[in-house]
């Protein structure tokens, strides 16, 4: 950021008539945050406020109706070295608020009234919660919530102790346990904001009703407020029943969603006082945790790589506004309806009309979905229709600026597909590859314009998951890799550029985690127990339920794939080829290590068959030991991979292994995770497993576990 | 002709569905827009080439008044393009090419998308005039009072809803419904009912075999239905085509306009469908430009009217004005596609194309001549593949374009009768 404003010109404050207007022009700041030079600016304010008896109604407003702040300052969070630190800036802001709040006790006839349009997050938001009334810009850009909880966080600038006022216990907890940001319908419809109008119309309208010229008046509580806010064992009961949702979700490994279950059913209850206070003790220890370090660096991660879609001199590659997907299966289906739902006009080509109707219907469904939620408007949802459109003819692609092609993973019928697409497409349309296991620089091959292609990894749903792997081939010009990147971000997909290396990142780190959890099975560790250990380890699911969701046949192939690449370190490639060949694919045949059918899929009784028995049997029976070894299989090939130059930093491998597995986001990924760990313990408990007798008795047991030369080094610094 | 003719440069149509069935819960506009898309993506411009989008449409769906815009910007044409919709009853889609060959020969517009469409299934019900003044009375009323009041006024009669449909085929001026018109035309030409049923089984038997050797899918783009049941596949053929039709079977039916003693059946008719067809018209050199070559030349244009109760002799009197206007004899068309409204009525405008009578007293001049049955809807007509009354119009041309280049080029008739009385009689020329 530039270098620090002047003094009272971040938050300005004048006088009009009776009316006084707060602005928060931050002008150091592309789009304002609550920083410590705001901080200031409000304190100075409200002191005036305080001291001035001359005004009658407050108008706080953002630099124009399209602008608010978008919360507090991450740079100032990240900043914080102790609970010390934390807690001097909780209780500032606490502070700063309740001020705010008790302007309300003068006596006047106009009011405190924020006018709020684009961001109005954290505390942003919890600044409107200690006025009277939030008027809201009706535009598509306005978005209002609390989302803290994403930090690791909680709202402890008096959120979490005046939105349950507003709205009540119930609601509250919904909007902060999720942290979603609301659009301005949604924001009214939930209570948080008090009246919508048009942008135009939003600061004249503001300022009227803080002059008291025009009503307005917040929703009440009505019963509500006597019934559950105000009745104890209503809120014990709101309270128990949203610790055992956080728990049932989160596993017990986040302390902010308990401690907003926690403290947010009473908050209406207790006294402000009180309430701030509990918030301030949580947030004080929460603010310092390694969880809230770890989690705000996934988050930088995620808005650094959205400069990946422009070039190094800033500028933005032409926007590809229509995508052709070739090969309508899984992943071709769901990158074409995740585009199209997103905004991008796409034409999907596959040989088999089935395939084709079934990835439609796919996207109609999708689309009925958010219709259902009110995500979308009907006008909305017929557009996201139009927007796919399916053929059997690939010529038909003529117009595309990009292709990503999704077909069968072999190299020959690929390569054709691009020669042949080569035929159709005009000469700066983009060629991509999905391809998860073949070289981008192979299928570069004989094309004409080699350089326009790159590989575009996405993951499996297509819709939830964020990340996107783009491969840099050997050939693959910078201005592709910007344009795939810009792509990936225009579906809403985290890019992280990676090397052309078999498995890429995401894959090749996954492959030894799965790879030893199947020799771990194959040797006497219970199914059950392998599941447990990583779920409490804080993986999203089990190695084996991961297997099931990515089907044997596809892991098969991966694995194959590392084995012939890497070597034995990375297993056999066929501990599951006979249950493959009993038909056992994992959850689409509906037989895995789980029986999948209607309701909850359960783990078979006989899971443990489906990989043949090992001699050697292993000594692991807690499930700190069985995570252990997983995880040090996936820390020894991430720091080969780190030196491998597979992709450019630390962050950047933890940041794609986060999204790509959901690898426990609160521990920050492999190399995030083996840094807290202590490098040094980390060779050496490599070292420890390489001699453990089950490891020493597999081919390429030792060498997964042997730590490359570049962690070596680091351990030794 | 000019040394730079009109072309249909390309075309495409989704399949005809029977109303109620496949396309039942479409919409005009989103039917509309996918053929243009279609379209769009196969040849060489880009939307915003296209100077404007001119669509068919006879029961214009009540919330999409001008269909044709809605069509052209879900189509993804520029915001900046104008659109309009056509109504000429059953001839819109021809009217909307009739309207693009205008706007070209104005020199207005380069690139003109036409679409026909209509998806009869969601023609509504309507209340009548009681029940929509007794809703303005309870909507005006404010007190409770006053609204109790307004609200017994309702009659149970009033909820009986008149059927747009049904309305919209029955023509005001003449009093009678499309069928009865037909049933006219058969008393007084002498058409029996065998000759009709033998008609009708004759378009089912041309329209199965040209679906089996895949002359019809060549104009055709498969559709996933709107709402299709998760599993169900693509509409890709006319699904009105009935392959186990018999002789027989088509005897056994009633008369449907006129009991006991009528002629036409739903067997002998065209049946009320759903379906949407798209064309684009330009000059021929603006097409070879872009390397496209074109369907076929738009040679000769001509619209006439009739008696409205005899609307099904309109082809005949139309026919008549563009082979005046062109030169041309009947005997000169390599390819006829004539609409078949109703086998009675196609009937009737065959006899009345040889029939010196009916020349003297029409123009004035010789009769056109036999029809060739070899080359005449030669892939079966709408009594097998459907009648969707905005489409149709552009459904003959397409047809009788491809048809003329799976005969190597010549002269093609695309003519229908159309309700009201009139007829529209447009040339093709091969293009190869």
């Amino acid at each position: 950021m530039s270098a620090t404003p002047a003094p009272g010109t971040v938050a300005t404050l004048s006088f009009a008539g009776e009316l006084a207007t707060l602005t928060l022009a931050a002008p150091h700041r592309s789009l304002p945050v609550i920083d410590l030079a705001m901080l200031e600016d409000l304190e100075r304010a409200v002191a005036e406020l305080e001291r001035r008896a001359d005004w009658q109604g407050l108008l706080v407003r953002g630099r124009d109706e399209r602008t608010f702040a978008a919360g507090a300052d991450l740079d100032a969070i990240e900043a914080i070295a102790d609970e010390d630190e934390a807690r001097r800036l909780v209780e500032r802001g606490q502070a700063l608020h309740s001020r705010f709040e008790d302007l309300r006790a003068r006596e006047k006839r106009g009011r405190m009234v924020a006018a709020v349009g684009g961001a109005c997050a954290g505390g942003a938001y919890e600044l409107c919660l200690a006025l009277d009334l939030v008027v809201a810009a009706d535009a598509p850009g306005t978005r209002i919530g609390l989302p803290e909880v994403k930090l690791g966080i909680l709202p402890a600038w008096g959120g979490a102790t005046r939105l349950p006022r507003r709205v009540g216990a119930k609601k509250a907890l919904d909007i902060i346990l999720k942290g979603r940001l609301h659009a301005a319908k949604e924001a009214l419809r939930a209570g948080m904001v008090d009246r919508l109008c048009a942008p135009e119309d939003l600061l004249r309208i503001a300022a009227e009703v803080a002059r008291g010229e025009r009503g307005l008046a917040r929703r009440g509580r009505g019963l509500g407020a006597l019934l559950v806010d105000k009745n104890p064992f209503a809120c014990a009961m709101v309270a128990g029943a949203a610790r055992r949702a956080v728990l049932r979700s989160t596993g017990g490994h986040y302390q902010a969603p308990l401690d907003i279950a926690r403290i947010v059913p009473f908050a209406a209850l207790a006294s402000r006082a009180d309430s701030l206070r509990a918030e301030s003790e949580a947030a004080r220890r929460l603010a310092a945790s390694p969880t809230t370090r770890n989690l705000l660096r996934v988050f930088r991660g995620v808005e650094r790589a959205k400069k990946l879609g422009s070039a190094a001199d800033g500028a933005r590659p032409a926007p590809v506004r229509e995508l052709g997907v070739v090969g309508a299966g899984v992943m071709g289906a769901g990158i074409a309806g995740a585009a199209a739902r997103r905004g991008v006009a796409v034409r999907l080509a596959d040989t088999r009309q089935a395939a084709l109707d079934s990835a439609t219907t796919a996207h109609r469904l999708e689309l009925d979905k958010r219709l259902r939620a009110r995500r979308v408007e009907g006008h909305e949802a017929r557009a996201a229709l139009d927007r796919l459109d399916a053929t059997l003819d690939l010529a038909t692609l003529r117009h595309a600026d990009a292709v990503v092609e999704a077909i069968v993973e072999q190299l020959a019928p690929k390569r054709e597909l691009l020669a042949r697409l080569e035929q159709h497409v005009s000469a700066d349309c983009l060629l991509a590859t999905n391809t998860s296991s073949l070289s981008v620089g192979e299928l570069q091959g004989a094309l004409a314009r080699p350089e326009r292609v790159v590989g575009l990894h996405f993951f499996n749903p297509v819709e939830r998951m964020p990340l996107v792997e783009v491969v840099r081939g050997e050939r693959t010009s910078d201005a592709s890799v910007a344009r795939a990147a810009a792509l990936a971000l225009s579906m809403e997909k985290t890019p992280v550029v990676v090397a052309d290396v078999p498995g890429f990142l995401v894959n090749r780190v996954l492959g030894p985690y799965l790879d030893e959890a199947l020799a771990l099975l194959s040797s006497g560790v219970p199914a059950a127990l392998l599941d447990a250990a990583l779920r409490r380890f804080g993986m999203p699911m089990g190695p084996l339920e991961l297997l099931d969701e990515v089907g044997f046949d596809v892991a098969a192939h991966a694995a194959r794939t590392l084995a012939s690449a890497y070597g034995a370190r990375m297993g056999p490639g066929d501990r599951l080829d006979a249950a493959i060949a009993a038909g056992a694919l994992g959850r689409k045949s509906g037989r895995g290590f789980y029986a999948h059918g209607a309701g909850r899929a359960r783990l078979r009784a006989d899971a443990s068959a489906l990989v043949a028995a090992l001699g050697a049997r292993s000594p692991l029976a807690d499930p700190d030991a069985v995570a252990a070894r997983l995880v040090l299989a996936t820390l020894a090939e991430a720091f080969r991979c780190l030196e491998a130059r597979v992709v450019e930093s630390e962050d950047d491998l933890d940041l794609a292994y986060v999204l790509g597995t959901g690898f426990a986001p609160f521990r920050g990924g492999p190399l995030r995770h083996a840094r807290a760990m202590g490098l040094a313990r980390v060779v050496d408990e490599l070292r420890r497993t390489q001699d453990e007798p089950d490891v020493r008795a597999r081919p390429g047991g030792p060498e997964r576990f042997e730590p490359c030369p570049l962690l070596l080094s680091l351990a030794d610094r | 002709m000019s040394g730079d003719p009109l072309v249909l440069a390309a075309g495409v149509r989704t399949p005809l569905a029977r109303a109620g069935g496949a396309f039942a819960k479409e919409d005009a506009g989103r039917l509309g827009a996918l053929v243009a898309r279609e379209l769009l993506a196969r040849a060489p411009w880009r939307p915003d080439e296209v100077d404007e989008l001119v669509a068919g449409c006879v029961g214009v769906p009540h919330d999409q008044a001008n269909v044709g815009r809605v069509v052209a910007v879900r189509a993804g044409l520029p915001t900046s393009t104008p659109a309009r919709t056509v109504q000429r009853n059953c001839a819109s889609g021809m009217e909307a090419v009739d309207c693009a060959a205008m706007a070209i020969e104005s020199g207005r517009a380069r690139l003109v998308l036409c679409v026909g469409v209509e998806v009869m299934s969601r023609y509504p019900l309507c209340f009548g005039e009681a029940a929509t003044a007794w809703f303005e009375r309870l909507s005006r009323a404010k007190s409770p009072w006053s609204k109790l009041a307004a609200f017994a006024g309702l009659r149970p009669s009033m909820l009986a809803p008149k059927v747009a449909l049904l309305e919209g085929l029955t023509d005001p001026l003449s009093g009678l419904i499309m069928g009865r018109t037909a049933e006219l035309l058969a008393r007084e030409w002498s058409i029996s009912r065998e000759d009709a049923d033998r008609f009708a089984l004759r378009s089912h038997e041309r329209a199965r075999a040209a679906r089996d050797s895949g002359r019809l899918a060549r104009e055709i783009v498969p559709v996933l239905p709107l709402e299709a049941r998760p599993g169900a596949g693509a509409l890709s053929h006319d699904d009105s085509i009935r392959d186990g039709q018999t002789l027989e079977a088509l005897a056994k039916l009633p008369p449907w306009f006129e009991k006991p003693d009528g002629r036409v059946t739903v067997g002998n008719s065209c049946g009320i469908t759903d379906g949407a067809c798209a064309l684009l018209v330009c000059r021929e050199s603006f097409a070879r430009a872009a390397g496209v070559a074109p369907l076929a030349r738009l040679v000769g244009r001509a619209w006439s009217g009739c008696d409205p109760a005899r609307m099904g002799l309109g082809p005949v009197q139309a026919t008549a004005r563009l082979l005046r206007d062109t030169g041309r004899a009947l005997a000169d068309m390599d390819v006829v596609e004539i609409n078949e409204a109703f086998a009675a009525q196609v009937l009737a405008c065959e006899k009345a194309f040889d029939s010196a009578a009916h020349a003297r007293e029409h123009w004035g001049g010789a009769p056109l001549g036999q029809l060739d049955w070899s080359r005449t809807n030669a892939n079966g007509g709408a009594i097998a593949l459907g009648h969707p009354v905005g489409a149709t119009g552009a459904r003959l041309l397409l047809t009788a374009a491809h048809e003329l280049a799976a005969r190597g080029g010549g002269h093609a008739l695309a003519t229908l009768c159309i309700g009201g009385g009139q007829g529209g009689a447009f040339l093709l020329e091969g293009a190869a």
